[in-house]
């Protein structure tokens, strides 16, 4: 073992650059798995334990605001509550806070303690006084709203101011930018003077001895439906929606970082086995020798394993911890987000696991190598003195000669291809690092294009949203009166019960020409007509519904005879999927009080969006909130992008490396050519270009295999991901399209990069003695 | 074989009358890093158009350095190196890459083919680098050397003997002004080194001038014209040998030394 291991550090020592490369393309990739594993392992479910500590709500039922609130104070033993809270008056409320205004859900309560749903207080205190409001810390934050701050009611033609006193964290709203429901709270006394006619509710909370399943959770809200008049539960949300909502930013950062570190230890692997067959190549006299003097196959291959396993141990002792560290302010953030203390989650495991992991990979993709070199004959190697020359690469040596190509082009092009083994594994490395980057370019792409669909941008240019204090005939009037006007369609939200669901779906109202705001159908048409609903594939299998089915909903206990006449393309399906999409004639007759909330306006091609926005704002500056249509807060998005971006660089620096290592590897390699060619007279200028031709063409052709496959694999990825967040498979027209210029710039970047990485073994070559080499036979 | 006639059409200068210094080295001095002793210690020497000359000592003695000074792959630490009128000290890596392309003609004692090329890639390679093409030029090298058949292999497939023809064709395709050859035997068995040294004797016949190292005396004095002798990186004799084409020359007087017959 002595000999083993001295041979080897002795190697290493001789052998400085393999080493280093090793080094650092296993730093780089065990760093990104570290950060994985401690994403995806975290000591605890944040969300659980905060839901634990703050005796959560396993069901929040709202109630229509007829019902008696003493029948309510019986729900609770009707459906085998452990405890509960409320019943809690609530409204919907819009308010102007910082320029900007909001729609939030007031909530009646008079101090944030209880048996269920308690509100930790996180700044300022809970309100003492009717004039006095709580916010969510994590809408405050988005919305850069603080204690002693002052917000005017605008739902209510008295338009009272509240003053901010306290933020509170809500695991219910956690991630305000992911989406979920807007809270705030004041005092009960409070809510009558904010509640506008028709918009006011009672809020239930229950808690349960034990954490429910989904169907033991249907099975509680239908009791509530069947034993209360009809049409008295209006709305209802459960524990697991909202979990899976906070969960959903979490998955898809590890779905994602996931593929990534796969990719990365890919080219790893691929490097690492490129430089052992370089070094054994190199070495072949050498084995000859250890194995004249006595070392048995098992101790050669013992030699090459440790002189990668000893840069790569090195590489995890500092990559290990960095990508720990660096992964803490992922987990950080989840703790952050529900008002949890952060605990830095360092798990031995996890690092045993990625220690471990990584060694073995190397080890692997080692090991043909080195297995070749301890089977090697000693007499044929020491007779030989050197491996047999790579003798590949003559057709396309001879193609490029036809071609008449300047002759070290010539030249270069054969020795990128001359041991087929090597070039293939360059090529897959430079194949990776490529993909990548359209792999990232493409999640980020399709995730905008969700935020757009969502958003209908393209379709829409301004969001007018409508205070209920103004009636629907003046917001029209107004915007129907502006010149840039092309159409507009009035949208609400509601709740319409579809039987076999217990919850009512998530229901958008839409009055205008709806078919214009860019709703995706996978199957069927868009709506027509009164008596049409379109909905996603997820509702209609909980339903146990299909395309063309009829069926009777309910709106507030009236029945709406319905068909449904196209699937709807939505990102989520289960509890959060059920959605419905009626027009306005099918339930007019059943809400004659329904008033749109917003208007998705649509302007004539060449107008003013900005000069349009402020005209309209200025026309009702506390009854509208106009804004262009946007994507809204893409902070979430950013960041994902931001971490697909770094790692996808990551990858292609890899690449680099892996294309940089075989040029140094044929250059050595080929030392005797490369000096006869000098004596010949081949000027250094192009041996340099005979070098940067072999790594232009193995990124060329990297490139061209790496583009449609980068695109077509950040398809599945995205669809895999999507799958993973419980959605159903986007239509094809859903994944993020690439610009022209990302299709040309990238690979021609990799091609221009891959040949500036030719110039320091170009110029060791130029450099070439030939006197030493020619004559050290 | 004989090609004399052949040959004449390929001589690369004129006859033994009307000589002209072809290669002047003076007091040459090359020591390499590390070493206490000059590879060269202050040697001057000339060469003359149209001379075969035989460059002859033991292993270390600097003779092989003296052929890498004249072909300008090495530089020396003192002294100059003028060869058909450039003094090689004032050229860059990039001049003396342009200047071996047109003017030397190089021959490897282990022929030094490039073994992803066939035997007429190879020959062609120093005329490509000159940016012309000598297909038919090169063929017809190919067919007077007597190593036509292997034109399409590659060095692999070949003896000894037709790797060095090869490589003496590939010498020859720009027709170079100065053929250096070192040790061009050496790696051959005596018949076939017998053959290559006869083929450098139609040659110089023809008029090309030769350099050639060689630690062996028989060869030297059989074939070469003139024999200098080096030992210790000293040039200790310098003679000129009796041909049947000429007549007894006298003694050529280096600087420094005399050699006497």
């Amino acid at each position: 073992m002595t000999a083993v291991l001295l041979k080897a550090i002795r190697d290493l020592r001789r052998r400085r650059l393999p080493a280093i490369v090793i080094f650092g393309t296993t730093l780089l990739a065990v760093l990104t798995a570290t950060m994985t594993l401690s994403l995806m392992s975290q000591a605890r479910d944040p969300y659980q334990a905060a839901f634990d500590a703050q005796k959560g709500a396993h069901l929040q039922v709202t109630f229509d605001s007829r019902i008696d609130p003493a029948t309510l104070a019986g729900t609770p033993g009707l459906i085998g509550a452990a405890a509960f809270g409320g019943p809690y008056p609530a409204t919907d409320m819009q308010f102007r806070a910082g320029g900007h205004k909001y729609l939030v859900t007031t909530i009646g309560r008079d101090n944030p303690n209880g048996e269920v749903e308690q509100l930790r207080v996180t700044a300022g205190r809970w309100p003492v006084a009717n004039n006095e409001i709580a916010l969510t810390r994590s809408f405050a934050d988005l919305n850069h709203v603080s204690v002693g701050d002052r917000l005017t009611v605008l739902s209510v033609p008295e338009q009272p101011v509240l003053n901010v006193t306290a933020l509170v964290a809500d695991i219910d709203e956690a991630r305000a930018d992911v989406g979920g429901q807007q809270h705030s709270w004041v005092l009960t006394t409070a809510i009558g003077p904010l509640t506008l006619k028709g918009s006011s509710s009672y809020r239930m909370n229950y808690r349960f001895a034990s954490d429910p399943t989904a169907a033991q959770l249907q099975a509680r809200t239908e009791k509530l439906h069947a034993s209360l008049p009809a049409g008295s539960v209006t709305d209802s949300v459960n524990y697991l929606f909202i979990s899976s909502i906070f969960h959903v930013s979490t998955q898809v950062l590890t779905s994602v970082l996931m593929a990534f570190s796969v990719f990365a230890l890919a080219a790893t692997a691929a490097i690492v086995a490129n430089l052992v067959t370089g070094i054994v190549i190199s070495g072949y006299r050498e084995i000859g020798i250890m194995k004249a003097v006595g070392f048995t196959p098992v101790q050669v291959v013992g030699v090459f394993e440790l002189q990668v396993l000893v840069p790569a141990a090195a590489a995890c002792i500092v990559g290990i911890p960095a990508g720990t560290v660096l992964g803490q302010p992922l987990v950080a953030s989840s703790s952050q987000a529900l008002g949890l203390a952060y605990q830095a989650t360092f798990s031995p495991a996890i690092d045993a696991l990625a220690l471990g992991g990584a060694l073995l990979i190397v080890a692997l993709a080692a090991l043909i190598p080195a297995v070749r070199a301890g089977l090697l004959k000693p007499a044929i190697v020491i007779a030989n003195a050197s491996a047999p020359r790579g003798q590949s690469g003559r057709w396309l040596r001879r193609l490029a000669s036809r071609a008449r190509l300047p002759r070290p082009v010539v030249l270069g092009l054969g020795d990128a291809t001359a041991r087929p083994v090597r070039a293939i594994l360059t090529l897959a490395a430079v194949f990776l690092g490529i993909a990548t980057m359209y792999v990232a370019l493409g999640e980020t792409g399709s995730f905008y294009g969700i935020y757009k669909y969502e958003g209908h941008l393209g379709n829409v240019d301004v969001v007018v949203t409508k205070s209920p204090a103004m009636a629907d005939t003046d917001a029209t009037q107004l915007i129907s009166s502006q010149p840039e006007t092309e159409r507009f369609v009035a949208q609400t939200i509601t709740g319409i019960s579809v039987p076999g669901i217990a919850d009512p779906a998530y229901s958008v109202v839409l009055r205008g020409n709806s078919s214009a705001l860019g709703y995706q159908v996978t199957s069927g048409r868009w709506i027509n007509g009164p008596g049409e609903v379109v909905a996603p594939a997820g509702l209609l299998h909980d339903a146990h519904l299909k395309l063309g089915d009829t069926f009777t909903a309910t709106y507030h206990g009236s029945a709406l005879k319905v068909r449904v006449v196209g699937v709807l393309y939505d990102l989520v399906s289960g509890p959060g999927g059920h959605e419905l999409i009626v027009d306005w004639s099918t339930i007019a007759a059943a809400a004659p009080d329904l008033s749109p909330s917003s208007y998705l306006v649509t302007l004539k091609p060449g107008s003013s969006v900005d000069s349009y926005v402020k005209r309209m704002a200025a026309a009702q500056p506390d009854l509208l909130d106009v804004q262009a249509n946007s994507t809204g807060d893409t902070a979430f998005l950013n960041s994902i992008a931001g971490v697909l971006f770094a790692i996808a660089a990551v990858i292609a620096l890899i690449a680099v490396a892996g294309i940089f290592n075989t040029l140094m590897l044929n250059t050595r390699e080929r030392v005797r050519d490369t000096a006869t060619l000098k004596a010949l007279g081949m000027s250094p200028r192009e041996l340099i270009g005979m070098v940067a031709s072999s790594a232009g063409f193995l990124a060329l052709v990297g490139a061209l295999i790496a583009v449609p496959a980068g695109i077509w694999l950040s398809r599945e990825l995205f669809d895999l991901i999507i799958s993973s967040v419980g959605g159903t498979a986007p239509p094809p027209s859903a994944h993020g399209a690439f610009e022209p210029w990302q299709v040309v710039v990238i690979p021609v970047a990799g091609v221009i990069v891959a040949i500036a990485a030719a110039v320091i073994p170009g110029r060791w070559a130029a450099r070439t003695n030939v006197v030493e080499v020619l004559h050290a036979e | 074989m004989d090609g004399r006639a052949f040959f004449r059409a390929f001589r690369g200068g004129g006859g033994t009358k009307g000589m002209t210094d072809l290669v002047s080295l003076t007091d040459v001095t090359k020591v390499y890093q590390g070493g206490i002793t000059g590879a060269l210690n202050g040697i001057s020497v000339t060469v003359e158009k149209g001379e075969f000359t035989a460059i002859m000592g033991p292993s270390g003695s600097g003779k092989s350095t003296m052929l890498n000074l004249v072909a300008g792959l090495d530089k020396p630490s003192s002294g100059t190196v003028v060869v058909g009128g450039t003094d090689l000290g004032k050229l860059g890596e990039a001049g003396l890459a342009r200047f071996r392309r047109d003017h030397i003609g190089f021959v490897f004692q282990f022929f030094h083919l490039l073994p992803n090329l066939t035997a007429l890639e190879n020959i062609l390679i120093p005329a490509q680098l000159k940016g012309n093409t000598a297909t038919v030029r090169a063929r017809e090298l190919l067919e007077e050397l007597g190593i036509k058949d292997v034109a399409d292999s590659y060095p692999a497939r070949m003896s000894g003997g037709q790797q060095q023809r090869v490589a003496i064709a590939r010498a020859l395709i720009n027709n170079p002004t100065l053929l250096l050859a070192d040790e061009p035997t050496g790696a051959l068995d005596t018949r076939t080194g017998d053959q290559v040294m006869e083929l450098l004797g139609q040659l110089h016949r023809n008029g090309q001038t030769i350099l050639l190292v060689t630690h062996d005396a028989k060869l030297a004095t059989r074939h070469a014209a003139r024999v200098i002798s080096v030992m210790d990186g000293k040039i200790v004799d310098d003679a000129r040998l009796e041909s049947p084409e000429r007549a007894p020359s006298d003694v050529i007087r280096v600087r420094g030394e005399e050699a006497s017959r």
